[in-house]
């Protein structure tokens, strides 16, 4: 294998880069060129080149329109390298793509796709075609689907999880359709719901997020976890739960969260 | 198009190699040119399952480092008229084993017009385990109904789905079989035992078959004979059934329910 990566000259690959984040409050150019002038006066090259987000959820309000050149050139003259825009106003997308940055989600760089698969995602094969007659393709159906701009995007997993393995759902919900073994993991920065048996270890809500919750339909894992709150079972998972449709979540505000593990009324 | 049928199981002394015997020697039965290979190198007991272990020159490991060519290596069956054996090497280590080398051979047999090359995996997860598998079309999974068993079993089939090369080069992921053996339906009655739908519930896997404990299997083995070939013996059967559902006929299940004996067979003793 490696000797086919190295006959590659270009290869794509998921990273999670720290990047640095401006928040911008202000957009007009005159405005934003004195604030510079008074934090940066002495120190022109400061910034020497560095990488910029710049987020705009802390706008103190929202202009019709946005002269990104003299923003850029602004920034530019200061030496930060404005790579991508997030939670930008919907109607100021269109100019911010001219000006070629990047429409980012709201967790920033690579939220806008999935990043972990345990596999590479299985290329649907084209069904051979008998007749010579042009067929029009349907969309391959996406093992995730990329959400779009500031939504999470969801990361659905078909096939069953086995022992040993373990998926990563960034930023988002994390669906089992097929269930997973014991001696696996998931974890997801959202929720987790789980159209099986849940069998191994289920972390939700793994960046703090105490509103996430873990569903599945056949209840029984080795541990679960939400926002950092765990449980382990080692005396058996509550009777009315056990291999039933059920749900975690946690109750409780501040310091004081547990855990709660309750039976879905729908039971089937 | 001819496949690759990996036999493997994670853990060992599930039956692994008798599986491997009887299902290649089932397949060359029913008429299709046949190779068996053995990535148990290092251990090496196809050959002696199949009866042919006094025949071995060559072996895989010489083949894959050209020390011999494909056809001196291969060893006729002397049940069948269709099958080969690529014995393991028995000095070797698997570390002998290379990606290439185990293609390249692969390729060969495609070339010689074998039709089903059946690999015998060796227990474990390691680099022999990894090489029987990586170029499978399809994959029989040999589990006991046991939980450590069953639990090794999802571990390669993990495997099976991040290592195959059909996993790697995002085709068609490996075709997944189930195969339980060493069943015993007096002991399931008993609760001693999970039964086959316990099984297949945890790995969720399709079912080919599933084959009795029986005495038969050892004496088989001891004989170098497959067990397939016995005669009148519920494990042979057991075994015709799974390639005949391999080979997508329609075959109920059998050997999976437990009666319990007559009055008159308590009495008179009997098996």
């Amino acid at each position: 294998m490696a000797d086919a990566s190295q006959g590659k000259l270009i290869e794509f690959k998921g990273a999670s880069l720290a990047v640095m984040t401006a928040y911008v409050r202000e957009t007009d150019a005159v405005r934003l060129a004195d604030a510079m002038h008074m934090m940066m006066g002495g120190m022109p090259d400061f910034f020497a080149g560095e990488p910029v987000v710049l987020d705009f959820s802390q706008l103190a309000s929202t202009p019709d329109w946005v002269d990104w050149t003299a923003i850029t050139s602004l920034l530019r003259r200061y030496q930060v390298q404005p790579i991508g825009v997030r939670d930008l106003p919907e109607h100021l997308h269109e100019g911010a793509r001219r000006a070629n940055l990047a429409l980012l989600g709201k967790e920033g760089l690579g939220a806008e796709r999935p990043i972990a698969t345990p596999q590479p995602a299985p290329v649907p094969q084209p069904e051979p075609v008998a007749a010579p007659a042009p067929v029009p393709e349907a969309p391959p159906p996406a093992e995730a689907q990329p959400a779009s701009s500031g939504v999470a995007p969801t990361l659905i997993v078909e096939r069953p999880l086995r022992s040993g393995q373990q998926i990563y759902a960034k930023g988002g919900d994390l669906v089992l359709l097929a269930g997973m073994s014991p001696g696996s993991e998931i974890i997801a920065d959202g929720s987790i719901h789980v159209y099986g048996p849940l069998r191994g270890r289920a972390l939700a809500g793994a960046r703090g997020d105490t509103s996430a919750r873990i569903f599945s339909t056949n209840f029984g894992p080795e541990l679960v976890s939400i926002a950092g709150v765990y449980r382990t079972f080692e005396r058996g998972i509550p009777p009315n739960a056990a291999g039933r449709a059920a749900q975690v979540r946690l109750i409780g505000s501040g310091n004081q969260h547990t855990l709660e593990i309750i039976p879905l009324q729908n039971d089937y | 198009m001819a496949r690759v049928i990996v036999i493997t199981s994670g853990k060992g002394g599930v039956g692994k190699t008798t599986t491997s015997a009887s299902f290649s020697s089932g397949l060359a039965l029913r008429g299709f040119k046949t190779a068996v290979i053995d990535f148990d190198v290092g251990l090496r007991n196809l050959d002696l399952i199949m009866g042919c272990e006094r025949r071995v020159v060559y072996d895989l490991v010489n083949v894959i480092n050209g020390e011999a060519n494909l056809s001196q290596a291969l060893i006729k069956d002397k049940h069948c008229e269709n099958l080969f054996i690529l014995p393991a090497s028995q000095t070797r280590d698997k570390d002998a084993l290379s990606e290439e080398g185990v293609e390249k051979v692969l390729k060969e047999l495609f070339h010689m017009g074998f039709e089903y090359v059946v690999c015998d995996s060796p227990a474990g997860i390691e680099r022999g385990a990894v090489m029987a598998l990586t170029f499978a079309d399809e994959a029989i999974v040999v589990s006991n109904p046991e939980v450590s068993s069953v639990r090794d079993s999802d571990r390669i089939l993990g495997i099976l789905q991040s290592k195959s090369r059909r996993a790697v080069e995002g085709r068609e992921p490996v075709k997944e079989h189930l195969l339980i053996t060493r069943y015993s339906p007096k002991r399931v009655e008993e609760g001693e035992m999970l039964s086959y739908k316990d099984v297949q519930e945890l790995l969720r896997v399709p079912l080919i078959g599933v084959i009795p404990e029986s005495d038969d299997v050892l004496q088989a083995s001891n004989q170098g004979t497959p067990a397939i070939h016995l005669k009148d013996s519920d494990v042979a059967t057991a075994y015709q059934d799974v390639v005949a559902r391999f080979l997508d006929e329609d075959r109920p299940l059998r050997f999976v329910s437990y009666e319990k004996p007559g009055i008159l067979k308590r009495l008179f003793g009997g098996k």
